[in-house]
């Protein structure tokens, strides 16, 4: 499973440095719309909900959790 | 430039805002056509060219020319357009090619604005010198377009040019402009709230060379042809136009940790980051 | 050249205004109103979580306090309020007649009415929980961040901590970033946590019940994000979470049935006092389960519509494989307000010890939970969100999605007249959010 996280990890990687923007090529990325979270609070309830619902958390972020209901 | 070019029109829609975007465009492409060392056949490459020989300048050259001098002299001589060629010994790409002060003491023969004869719209340079004004065309053609627009329509804009920035009024549909800047390390950005004026940064650190352990960054003092010592990570003024903002942000760059007792004694608002 | 004393070769904003004006040939239009943003920021909502039939219903609250001071560095500070109400299946499967259980806290008895899904309705709590967060720059191209996590409930407490490093490669384009957070929890189940495997006790009897149980978590997470072009920024994580200890549901029980009709098997109380029906035992999970994720998510920006897609695959040592693939697409509405449909689709196979019933007179297995959590089964969500920016620039939101889940028990483990009997129960949720940032 190491091995597969690294050979992952790699993929993504490989070809990073050819790709990006210069810092004033910003202008979208910069937009609250196109962060990662977008929402805070909607994410968190949303793993709230759905770690006290179903057998998997996190992926995103951490496992989430934190509570009696699962 | 060397950046894009962006104006926001409040309020109205693509084909509405077109005619403003393309008279901000059109200025930043004249002044760039007209000012930029990287292209030929232009005023910076005449007075350049010139071989030691005068050379006669239109108004508007005459007018950034006396600007210039004006901030040598302010700036007791740290603010020198004819500093540009220190760049020939300095490669600013991350590596550890620092270079000889043999290499830098020829290329400061080669610097100073006091060697330059300025009068009466005549500029007279000793061969092998040159002039670049690329620190301060960005902020200029700001303001320029600024003015342009400002005369032509109450729309309220901003233009902003690779973040320099200036607005021509306060936003109707709400109180302010919200300009996000962005830090240096890449954390969250400063929102700053600008109802009229400009906006401008300086400093980057991303350019630099490390050799033994010290950085070095990519603002260079044309005394000593070496980086600046000590330079603030980035500074952002906020001032009436964008040219005093740019101004006052180099200036700070330049006095390295003297950089907030200098910025203390502007009448400006300012951010520093170290 | 003029000779400047100290001060005048300072204070050069006159100056410079001066010959500014000269410079642009104009007075200069209106002077400078800049202000830094203030401080604090907020960011907070009233959700309603509603399952239909009676099921558990949530309203919370939340709110996030972010503060950002000098050289980036940045406070958050998040508190949420839960009060939870309603049932929840217990695990015992349907029966042709009634059936009556004793109370968790094992006081009194509660009937189930024949055919119908038993449900333990003593599910009531309210939840606190806190969160601190911590975030600073740490050197010239790294974010270091740590946190707290504290949440308390009646029969349950939550503490944990995390950190997390991120650096920045390739002119910020690439951020990679490690974190690793750890939890202990510990379980105060009303009347005691119950032995595995134990069988339900008549009212009064809590000879099979334990004190207080806990849990610990690692959570592991390594990722890398990547700004792909102008309008495109991509994030892959993986992340690993082993817990240990006490892992078992204290309230979920499983029906003894009859290895040939399937019908649960009938007990009597002693003489004089209420008890169970049925014979029902306490589940008994594994005290240990190490989960993997793999997670990629993109953002797309199409001329002002923004897509977001993420994917999620999650594997762990109790032979539960699931997949989740998230959909949102903001679509601007004018120019300050957005509607954004949201599609999230899950599905995931069962625990290796997930059963409906346990065979009377067979050999219990080392495991076994009839939690339908633990199942396998599909989930739909569908919800539509507006959002607008109000007359003083901040942000409000209101969204409304449905959540449905439908699962199947594997025809294999239905024994005689289970068959015919609807055993999964299906799940239709509805969930109200509203949000303010200010």
């Amino acid at each position: 499973m190491k091995t597969l996280a690294g050979i992952f990890v790699l993929l993504i990687c490989s070809g990073c440095s050819s790709m990006g923007v210069e810092p004033w090529e910003r202008d979208v990325l910069a937009k609250d719309e196109m962060q990662l979270t977008t929402d805070a609070i909607e994410a968190a309830t949303d793993d709230h909900i759905y770690f006290s619902k179903e057998a998997s958390s996190g992926g995103r972020g951490f496992g989430g959790g934190g509570c009696g209901c699962n | 430039m060397g950046s894009p070019c962006e104006v926001l029109c409040e309020g109205l829609d693509k084909a509405q805002s077109r005619p403003l975007l393309e008279i901000a465009t059109r200025e930043a492409w004249r002044i760039e056509d007209k000012f930029s060392r990287y292209l030929g056949d232009n005023v910076t490459a005449r007075i350049n060219e010139a071989d030691g020989k005068p050379v006669s300048v239109d108004a508007e050259t005459a007018q950034l020319l006396d600007f210039a001098n004006t901030l040598y002299e302010l700036s007791d001589g740290l603010f020198d357009i004819t500093s540009g060629i220190l760049r020939k010994a300095w490669r600013f790409d991350g590596s550890d090619k620092v270079p000889q002060q043999s290499e830098i003491d020829v290329l400061l023969e080669n610097v100073g604005w006091n060697k330059v004869e300025w009068a009466n719209s005549k500029i007279h340079m000793p061969a092998g010198m040159e002039i670049d004004l690329g620190g301060i065309g960005k902020e200029y053609a700001v303001d320029r377009a600024a003015e342009l627009l400002r005369n032509l329509d109450a729309t309220p804009c901003l233009i902003n040019f690779g973040g320099d920035l200036a607005v021509t009024a306060a936003p109707k549909l709400r109180e302010s402009w919200r300009v996000g800047i962005e830090s240096p390390s890449g954390a969250a950005e400063r929102q700053i709230d600008l109802q009229s004026g400009a906006i401008a940064t300086s400093g980057d650190t991303r350019r630099f060379l490390l050799r033994d352990g010290v950085r070095y960054g990519h603002v260079l003092n044309p005394q000593t042809g070496w980086p600046v010592e000590e330079a603030p990570r980035s500074v952002t003024v906020a001032a009436d136009t964008c040219t005093q903002a740019g101004i006052i942000s180099i200036l700070a760059v330049l006095r390295g940790d003297g950089a907030e007792s200098f910025l203390q004694q502007q009448d400006e608002q300012s951010w520093i980051v170290r | 050249m003029r000779k400047l004393d100290k001060r005048d070769e300072q204070a050069i904003s006159t100056a410079l205004a001066t010959a500014t004006c000269a410079l642009l040939g104009t007075s200069i239009p209106a002077a400078v109103q800049a202000d830094e943003g203030e401080g604090w920021d907020f960011n907070t909502s009233v959700l309603y979580y509603g399952e239909d039939e009676n099921r558990v219903q949530d309203l919370s609250i939340s709110a996030i306090g972010l503060r950002t001071f000098v050289d980036d560095r940045i406070l958050s500070l998040g508190i949420t309020l839960d009060s939870l109400t309603g049932a929840t299946p217990s695990g015992a499967i349907r029966q042709d007649v009634v059936q009556t259980f004793t109370r968790p806290s094992g006081s009194s008895p509660y009937d189930v009415a024949a055919g119908t899904l038993p449900l333990d309705d003593t599910f009531k709590d309210t939840r606190v929980a806190l969160t601190a967060n911590w975030q600073q720059p740490f050197g010239e191209t790294s974010q270091f961040n740590v946190g707290g996590s504290l949440s308390k409930e009646y029969d349950y407490l939550h503490l944990g901590v995390n950190a997390k490093l991120a650096r920045d490669f390739n002119k910020r384009n690439t951020t990679v970033s490690a974190g690793l957070a750890f939890a202990h929890d510990e379980l105060d189940p009303v009347g005691g946590a119950p032995t595995g495997f134990s069988p339900m006790l008549d009212v009064g009897d809590i000879s099979n019940r334990t004190g207080k149980q806990d849990k610990q978590i690692i959570d592991l997470v390594v990722g890398v994000s990547q700004v792909v072009s102008r309008n495109i920024v991509m994030q892959a994580n993986y992340s690993y979470s082993y817990a240990d200890g006490y892992l078992t549901d204290p309230y979920k029980i499983l029906s003894v049935v009859d290895p040939v009709s399937g019908d649960t098997i009938a007990r009597t109380a002693l003489p004089g006092i209420d008890g169970p029906s049925h014979v029902y035992l306490f589940e008994h999970r594994p005290d240990e389960r190490t989960k993997h994720s793999f997670y990629v998510q993109t953002k797309y920006f199409m001329e002002g519509k923004v897509l977001d897609a993420s994917y999620r695959y999650m594997t762990d040592d109790w032979d539960i494989d699931s997949h989740t693939v998230d959909l949102r697409y903001r679509w601007p509405v004018g120019a300050s307000s957005y509607l954004e449909p949201h599609l999230r689709f899950y599905t995931q196979t069962e625990a290796e010890f997930y059963t409906v019933s346990l065979a009377d007179g067979a050999t219990l297995p080392t495991h076994a939970s009839a939690d339908f959590r633990l199942g396998n089964f599909d989930a739909i969500t569908a919800g539509l969100k507006y959002g607008w920016k109000t007359r003083n620039d901040n942000d409000m939101s209101v969204r409304l999605e449905w959540y449905a889940q439908s699962g199947s028990v594997p025809a294999a483990q239905l024994i005689g007249n289970q068959a015919s009997r609807d055993n999964y129960p299906d799940l239709n949720a509805v969930i109200v959010q509203f949000g303010y940032r200010f």
